[in-house]
């Protein structure tokens, strides 16, 4: 099956650059599969899991996405969001205090602005914890 | 001629100041290096915004969106303004360039300005001043990460979505290259639309599906787009606050040097004269000695 070139850009380095066979990403409204010669579009992703098959039938990679976009273009996909780790990159105690912090932080009286930074902690730990205990078992 | 006691305290002091100047200069070489490796990383997340919000703007001109420059400018202008600086001083031009600026951008309009300062010696000068700012970001000079530029981007992003700020400022050191770095003043919001280019009707032009909508992509792009340019903001800045140190830091050292070769001879000569002089005293002493046993 043919292939599409791919490129993935975190905030702190290129995560993946190559030939790639299917990608599947968290859009806003489910999941969103691009294969090869996938028609032009821009689609915005937000904090999920996201896999990738560099090779027909070959292993299914996975990685943890924060929020950013993903464009196709010409054979050409670029995925760009702010975070993007290996599920055995992630820190699991680190992602479990994070959660806990924010919980306790919902609990007290704040701003909304407050507000939205402890929903998207929140949320940024969930997706990571969710990913790392799919993998320990 | 001072006395030789004086210009011994004066070399040793000296070269206690040069050890200083000399650690401060070691220092600020390192944690610029660690700063401008973090912006490499950072690159080319960067410039892949930026591409994709150009490339946003040239196929979707007519998507209206808080972000976006209106056609006719407001007339009620609230501005918001995010000064860059350091936390100490002794880095030469550095701090005083940005504050110059800040000061002539301030004065230059008679919009009611909201200051977002970062940086000690940016807050003690505007308080100093008694300027009100709105916003201090303490302890985010030091060490630039993302999750600061976030944090700033949040603030500022949430005061222009509620409408209190019509548009927003930076102020914050760029490095031209190694050797010079320019204080410059940058608007951040409204983003500008670019100036569409002339495109031949035969060349095809992507047509490009956007998902879920418009508003919802500018939603996310924009948002990291503000945090991308605050960081690598952050870290010019620093990275230039470090070499405007460095700089400082090695004409002190020169001078101490050139200040210990000086003082080096003077003490010699000082040295010498009182060594002859402590001669010709025994010399005259002893000749004295001498007559007087002839006689």
């Amino acid at each position: 099956m043919s292939t599409f070139y791919l490129k993935i850009i975190s905030s702190d380095r290129v995560f993946y650059e190559g030939p790639c066979c299917s990608l599947i990403i968290p859009a806003i409204d489910g999941e969103q599969a691009i294969m090869a010669h996938h028609e032009e579009i821009i689609i915005a992703v937000k904090n999920g899991e996201m896999r990738m098959q560099t090779e027909e039938g070959g292993e299914w990679t996975y990685a943890v996405l924060g929020e950013g976009f993903c464009m196709a273009a010409n054979n050409r996909v670029t995925l760009l969001a702010d975070t993007v780790e290996r599920p055995e990159e992630v820190d699991a105690n680190r992602a479990r205090e994070a959660l806990e912090r924010a919980k306790e932080r919902l609990r007290q009286k704040q701003s909304i602005q407050e507000y939205h930074l402890t929903q998207a902690a929140m949320a940024r730990a969930l997706v990571r914890l969710k990913e790392t205990e799919k993998f320990v078992r | 001629m001072a006395g030789l006691r004086e210009i011994q305290n004066r070399i040793r002091s000296i070269k206690d100041t040069r050890k200083i100047t000399n650690a401060m200069y070691m220092i600020s070489s390192t944690k610029m290096r660690k700063a401008r490796e973090a912006l490499e990383h950072t690159e080319p997340y960067f410039y892949t915004l930026q591409a994709m919000m150009d490339r946003m703007m040239r196929h979707f001109p007519d998507v209206s969106h808080i972000y976006f420059e209106k056609e006719e400018p407001e007339e009620e202008h609230r501005l918001g303004l995010l000064v860059i600086t350091g936390d100490k001083g002794l880095a030469g031009a550095y701090n005083h360039n940005v504050l110059k600026l800040a000061q002539q951008f301030l004065d230059g309009r008679d919009a009611v300005v909201d200051l977002f300062v970062v940086g000690e010696l940016g807050r003690q000068y505007f308080t100093g001043r008694h300027i009100p700012i709105e916003e201090n970001f303490q302890y985010t000079a030091q060490n630039p990460t993302f999750g600061r530029a976030r944090w700033i981007a949040e603030k500022l992003l949430e005061k222009y979505q509620s409408g209190e700020l019509n548009e927003i400022h930076v102020i914050y050191t760029r490095m031209e290259n190694s050797m010079l770095s320019v204080a410059e003043d940058k608007k951040m919001l409204p983003l500008r639309r670019p100036v569409m280019p002339q495109i031949p009707l035969d060349v095809r032009q992507e047509e490009f599906r956007i998902e879920p909508s418009e508003k919802a992509l500018a939603d996310i792009i924009v948002p990291n787009y503000i945090t991308g340019f605050i960081y690598s903001a952050l870290v010019e800045s620093f990275c230039c606050e470090h070499n405007a140190r460095m700089q400082a830091m090695e004409s002190a050292t020169n001078n101490a040097d050139e200040l210990l070769h000086d003082l080096g001879i003077m003490y010699n000569r000082a040295r010498q004269a009182a060594i002859t002089q402590e001669i010709t005293e025994v010399c005259g002493g002893a000749r004295a000695q001498k007559q007087k046993s002839n006689n």
